[in-house]
């Protein structure tokens, strides 16, 4: 995939994706968004490119129509680099629940100007994902999520999966896990502004 | 058959009314052919149970219209809501809602146009809530008074019962919905093409027990119904052969015991058929 560094994008690129921008959580944190990107030139091309045996580009960018209109209606599309790492987690949690998993419409990369990114989160770094179906069970009940979010757990420090519950940084009617605020690098790329 | 007059037509729907033991009958019609306007208690106000995704369908019409919405764009699907009373989540159960195609796509995405078609024609609370957390109620409002159209209100969607306990409901009156309904036949709101896909959508209903039962066959209505435990309702436009068609609305309120209610509703709509034929 071809690799490009946002800050050499169109100023309308810019504009919606901010790359190198630092931002405040709702927590109060400050991140640094993304600076590197794939460059994806069509929508043929996310579904014919696979990140891992059983996850493709398309599966881990789909959003709807609250996505910016420049961003989800022309090609190059942008997706932060970081994307192959989480598709990587994301295999090995399938291998460990031993079904499909299935990605939510929004529950990948979305950027910085798509209508749910009122308050930044990792879904912006391409390293958060939302699940809403694993093999034939629906996410959308406790004992379900619950069940999950154990096994999610279980991968390693690195990953932070939302409890189950109706509060702010909860989760009732799907899986979010994610590897925090991940910024991916390529080799032979500077960080240097 | 008698000669039905506007006086006759009255006396008609207070027959049924009083047989039916109803709280309250309304009627209002607009007959685009003569351009003669019937009420009785047309300005009463009803909870507008599901005729209210009327007027979030015209809505979808004139925002895309707008070009503020394509109707070819995908949503989420997504059965997560929150109350306008407290901000409290809520969920339409399955098990509640006359559709079940949209709860089968949660997850994934459906375009606005696919979800204006069960919303209308299955009276899907799924994709009415769907359709109006994107458009918002607001939005509606504002279509609705451009189209100066006071008597419906739309502050929420479907099935939010911490609101409903609040008495923060969606309210209509018969007259507010004959001229909702009008808007299919007014070119000042949308183009022709808009109209007729609009038209096209609300002639798909599926639920007819009400506006056409009696009516003669060949008759086309294009309506929206609307049911809950204590309202029966029907409301939209009836094209017969030869003429131009009339608009009508047709609002009960009744005991939640209330035996076939929709039954009374069927009999209004052939009295008024009557009427307008007279």
């Amino acid at each position: 995939m071809k690799i490009v560094d946002g800050l050499q994008l169109s100023a309308a690129h810019r504009e919606l994706l901010r790359p190198g921008e630092m931002v405040e959580t709702a927590a109060g944190e400050w991140h640094i968004l993304p600076r590197y990107f794939y460059e994806i030139d069509s929508w043929e091309h996310a579904k014919q490119t696979p990140l891992t045996p059983h996850f493709t580009l398309s599966e881990l960018i789909t959003v709807d129509c609250r996505e910016a209109d420049l961003l989800l209606r022309s090609f190059p599309h942008y997706v932060p680099c970081a994307v192959s790492i989480l598709a990587r987690y994301l295999e090995e949690f399938r291998q460990r629940v031993e079904a499909p998993v299935y990605i939510a419409v929004n529950g990948g990369y979305r950027s910085p100007a798509h209508r749910l990114s009122v308050h930044p989160n990792p879904h912006l770094w391409a390293t958060a994902v939302n699940l809403y179906r694993i093999g034939d069970t629906w996410l959308d009940s406790q004992k379900n999520i619950e069940r999950y979010v154990r096994i999610a757990e279980a991968m390693g420090e690195e990953i932070y999966v939302r409890p189950y519950g109706y509060a702010p940084g909860e989760t009732d009617d799907h899986l979010h896990l994610d590897l925090g605020y991940l910024l991916c690098t390529p080799r032979g790329y500077t960080e240097s502004q | 058959m008698r000669m039905m007059d506007e006086a006759a037509l009255q006396v008609r729907i207070e027959e049924i009314r009083e047989s039916g033991r109803f709280h309250a009958i309304a009627a209002h019609v607009y007959d685009d052919e003569t351009g003669r306007e019937f009420s009785h208690a047309g300005d009463r106000w009803f909870h507008a149970a599901s005729t209210m995704k009327a007027a979030v369908l015209l809505t979808l019409f004139k925002a895309a219209e707008a070009g503020t919405v394509r109707l070819e764009d995908r949503l989420h699907v997504r059965n997560r809501f929150r109350s306008i009373a407290d901000r409290s989540i809520f969920n339409i159960a399955r098990d509640r809602d006359a559709d079940a195609a949209v709860h089968r796509r949660i997850g994934r995405s459906m375009k606005l146009i696919e979800l204006a078609y069960p919303m209308i024609t299955r009276s899907s609370n799924l994709a009415t809530n769907l359709l109006l957390d994107y458009l918002t109620p607001a939005a509606v409002q504002e279509t609705l008074a451009a189209a100066r159209i006071e008597g419906v209100k739309i502050v929420r969607g479907v099935e939010d019962t911490a609101a409903f306990e609040q008495g923060l409901n969606n309210l209509a009156t018969a007259r507010g919905l004959v001229q909702l309904f009008r808007l299919l036949r007014d070119p000042q709101f949308v183009s022709e093409a808009a109209r007729r896909q609009a038209l096209e959508i609300f002639l798909a209903q599926e639920f007819k027990s009400m506006i056409p039962a009696l009516l003669p066959s060949g008759t086309e209505v294009a309506h929206k119904t609307g049911e809950i435990s204590t309202c029966t309702h029907d409301a939209g436009l009836v094209l017969l052969p030869g003429r131009r068609p009339y608009a009508v609305a047709i609002l009960t309120e009744h005991d939640a015991e209330a035996e076939a209610p929709q039954k009374a509703v069927a009999r209004v709509s052939r009295a008024v058929y009557e009427f307008i034929t007279a």
